[in-house]
C-alpha cells in the first residue's frame, strides 16, 4: 500500500488535486488552515465566477462536497503543517493538531492573499466608507444585499472602478500584473449595470488585459451591451467633498486634469503572494521567486515541480492565477505527485 | 518666471496682468510677470450626451469605440486639418465632456462622408455616421446654424415628399434662396450659357414649365402620407431623446 499524498490548501487547486488522486484510487491527506474548505472563492464570498457565470458557492461548494465525501481523502481543517522532512516517497509531516502524516509526496496549493488597499492610502480606502474593494462588491452580490454605499445604504448613481490597485506598481513593490482583475472588474461592472440600470460605471485603466477569450465576452460585451465606460487614467487621489467622493487624475486621452464626483469607488485589488509564504517556504524548504511566490521548476521538464524533489505546487501559490487554471494545475500536480506513490518497480514493468 | 510654453495654452485660458492692480480671487497679483493659467480641470461628465448622439441616425454604435484612432488615421479631412479628429470627439461624447466638444463645433460638420473610417474601424463603430449624428445634434441643440448640406437635404426631401418627383431647377433655386445666396452666381450662369449653346430645347421647355406646373407621381397621396407620418415619428423621437420641448423647426 503506497503512502498518501499530502496536499496543503483546500482551495480550487488543492480540491482539484485531491479529487484527481482519488479518481485513480490514490489516497491523500488534505490540510487547510481554515475551518472550512474552498479557499478564497468560499471564504472571501465570491459571487458569480468568471467565465462560467456560475455561483462560487454552487460550483466550488460542489468541489468541496466531492472531496469531503470521498473516503480516499483524509481532511484536516483548521490545521497547518508544523514541520516537514524526508525524501521523495518517504516524507513525514507534523501537523499542529499533533498528528503525524507519512506522505509519498506533497502538493502545495497554498494560494494567495488579497492586496490590502490600506497600502495605497491616496485612494481613500480605510478613510472613506464608500471606497471598497472588488472582494467587497463580490460579497454584496453573493450575500444578496446588492450594491449599496456602505456609508448610508443608498444605491450608487455613479461608480468608479480603479484598476491595478496593488498591481504593476513599483512604489509598493508589486511589479506583477494580477492577471484576473481586468476581467473581474468588467464582470462586476456588468453586474452593477444589470442590478442598477440607472447607475453609470466607469473603469479607470492603464491597459485593459482581458486576455484570451475574455476579450469579446467581457471587455467588448461590457462596452457594447452594458455601456460601461473605460477611461485611460491612473487616478492620483480619492478625496471627499463631504457628500461625494472626488476622484482626481488626468484623462490622458484629452490631456486634461479631471475632478469627478462619485458615489462609490471600487479598488480592483491584486493578488499578493500568500502572507505565509516565508513560513511555508522555510517549513517545506522550497525556494520563493523574487516577488515571494513559490518558485516553479521548469515547465518543460518538470511541470508542477518546485525547487525540492517530491514537493509540487499548483494554483495561485506560484503567482496570480485564474480559478480555472488553478484547477487544471491541481490535476497536473496530482499527476506529478503520483510519480512517488507508484512503486518504482511496478511502474518500470 | 515667464511661461515658456505659453503657445501651448489656449489664449482664452490665459489671464495676463496689465502691470496695474490685478486681482484674482481677492489676491493682488499685479506685476509684469503676472500671467496665470485658468483652471482647465474637467469637473463633471454630462452623462446624457452619448445616449443623445446614439439616438440620432448614424450614432447607434458610438458606445463600441475603444479609442484606437484608426478612424482619425484614415480620415480624409484630418489629412488637411489635424484638428478634425473623430476619435477625440467620440471620446468626448462618450465621457460627456460637452464643453470640450463645443469648442470644435465649427469643424465637426466638415466630414466629407468618404467612409474610409467605416471600412477601417475594427469595432464597427461607423464613425462617419457618428460625425453625421454629431453635426445633427449640434444643429438640433442650437449650437450651430443649419449647415448648407442640411438645408439642401431639406429642400430636396420636401419636394420629393410633396410630389414624388425632383425638379433640379427648383431644388437649386430654393436651396440658394434659403441659404441666402444670390440666384445668379458665376457657376450658375456658366451652366445656363452652356445649356443655351447646346440648346436642348425639350429639356429647357420642360424646366421652364416646371416653374409653373408641378407634376406629381400618380397615386402619390398614400405614399406621401406614409412618408410624412414616418418622418414626423422620427423627428418626434429625436426631439424626445434630446429633451427638446419645441419642434425642431
Amino acid at each position: 500500500m503506497s503512502k498518501p499524498v499530502l496536499i496543503v490548501g483546500g482551495g480550487p487547486a488543492g480540491l482539484s488535486a485531491a479529487h484527481a488522486l482519488a479518481t485513480v484510487g490514490q489516497k491523500s491527506v488534505l490540510v487547510d488552515k481554515q475551518q472550512t474548505l474552498g479557499g478564497h472563492p468560499i471564504h472571501s464570498g465570491y459571487a458569480k465566477l468568471v467565465p462560467s457565470g456560475e455561483w462560487a458557492r454552487d460550483v466550488i461548494g460542489a468541489m468541496v462536497d466531492r472531496v469531503e465525501q470521498n473516503a480516499l481523502v483524509e481532511v484536516h481543517k483548521g490545521t497547518t503543517v508544523k514541520s516537514f522532512a524526508g525524501e521523495p516517497g518517504n516524507f513525514t509531516a507534523e501537523l499542529d493538531d499533533g498528528k503525524s502524516v507519512e506522505a509519498a509526496s506533497t502538493i502545495l496549493a497554498t494560494g494567495f492573499t488579497h492586496f490590502d488597499s490600506i497600502n495605497k492610502p491616496e485612494w481613500g480606502f480605510g478613510t472613506y466608507p464608500d471606497v471598497v474593494t472588488t472582494t467587497q462588491v463580490e460579497q454584496m452580490f453573493s450575500s444578496g444585499a446588492g450594491v449599496r454605499c456602505p456609508s448610508d445604504g443608498r444605491k450608487p448613481k455613479r461608480v468608479a472602478i480603479l484598476l491595478c490597485v496593488g498591481s504593476r506598481d513599483r512604489q509598493i513593490g508589486r511589479e506583477w500584473c494580477s492577471k484576473i482583475c481586468c476581467t473581474v472588474s468588467s464582470n462586476i461592472a456588468m453586474e452593477i449595470r444589470e442590478e442598477l440600470p440607472d447607475c453609470h460605471v466607469y473603469i479607470y485603466y492603464m491597459d485593459i488585459r482581458t486576455f484570451g477569450l475574455y476579450e469579446d465576452t467581457y471587455y467588448w460585451r461590457s462596452q457594447e451591451e452594458f455601456k460601461v465606460k473605460y477611461i485611460k487614467a491612473r487616478i492620483a487621489e480619492v478625496t471627499s467633498d463631504g457628500e461625494k467622493l472626488i476622484v482626481k487624475g488626468e484623462d490622458t486621452l484629452v490631456k486634461r486634469p479631471i475632478t469627478i464626483p462619485f458615489d462609490m469607488v471600487v479598488h480592483a485589488i491584486g493578488m499578493d503572494p500568500n502572507v505565509d509564504n516565508m513560513v511555508i517556504g522555510s517549513i517545506f524548504d522550497v525556494k520563493l521567486q523574487k516577488h515571494g511566490h513559490i518558485e516553479k521548476a521548469s515547465t518543460y521538464s518538470a511541470m508542477s515541480g518546485t525547487s525540492r524533489p517530491g514537493v509540487y505546487v499548483a494554483g495561485a501559490a506560484t503567482g496570480p492565477e485564474t480559478i480555472d487554471d488553478s484547477i487544471a494545475q491541481g490535476q497536473a500536480a496530482a499527476m506529478a505527485a503520483m510519480t512517488h506513490t507508484v512503486p518504482v518497480k511496478a511502474a518500470a514493468e | 518666471m515667464p511661461i515658456h510654453e505659453k503657445s501651448l495654452i489656449r489664449p482664452e485660458d490665459l489671464v495676463e496682468g496689465s502691470g496695474e492692480a490685478h486681482i484674482i480671487d481677492g489676491v493682488d497679483v499685479s506685476g509684469h510677470w503676472s500671467t496665470f493659467i485658468k483652471s482647465r480641470v474637467v469637473k463633471d461628465y454630462n452623462e446624457d450626451m452619448e445616449a443623445e448622439i446614439a439616438a440620432l441616425p448614424g450614432g447607434e454604435f458610438i458606445h463600441r469605440c475603444w479609442q484606437c484612432g484608426s478612424c482619425t488615421n484614415a480620415c480624409t479631412v484630418n489629412a488637411i486639418n489635424p484638428d478634425f479628429n473623430p476619435r477625440y470627439w467620440i471620446y468626448l461624447i462618450r465621457t460627456g465632456m460637452e464643453e470640450e466638444l463645443l469648442r470644435d463645433k465649427d469643424i465637426i460638420w466638415q466630414c466629407v462622408s468618404c467612409h474610409k473610417c467605416s471600412y477601417t474601424c475594427p469595432r464597427d463603430v461607423l464613425p462617419e455616421g457618428v460625425m453625421k449624428a454629431t453635426a445633427h445634434w449640434l444643429e438640433l441643440k442650437g449650437h450651430t446654424p443649419k449647415s448648407h448640406s442640411t438645408v439642401f437635404d431639406e429642400v430636396f426631401a420636401e419636394q420629393v415628399i410633396k410630389t414624388g418627383k425632383i425638379e433640379e431647377g427648383r431644388v437649386l433655386r430654393r436651396f440658394l434662396t434659403r441659404t441666402g445666396q444670390p440666384l445668379l452666381q458665376g457657376w450658375v450662369l456658366t451652366m445656363a450659357l452652356r445649356m443655351i449653346r447646346h440648346f436642348p430645347i425639350k429639356l429647357m421647355i420642360h424646366m421652364g414649365l416646371a416653374n409653373f406646373i408641378h407634376p406629381r407621381t400618380s397615386g402619390w397621396g398614400r405614399a406621401r402620407a406614409a412618408i410624412e407620418e414616418y418622418v414626423e415619428e422620427q423627428e418626434a423621437e429625436h426631439r424626445k431623446a434630446l429633451k427638446l420641448d419645441q419642434p425642431a423647426e
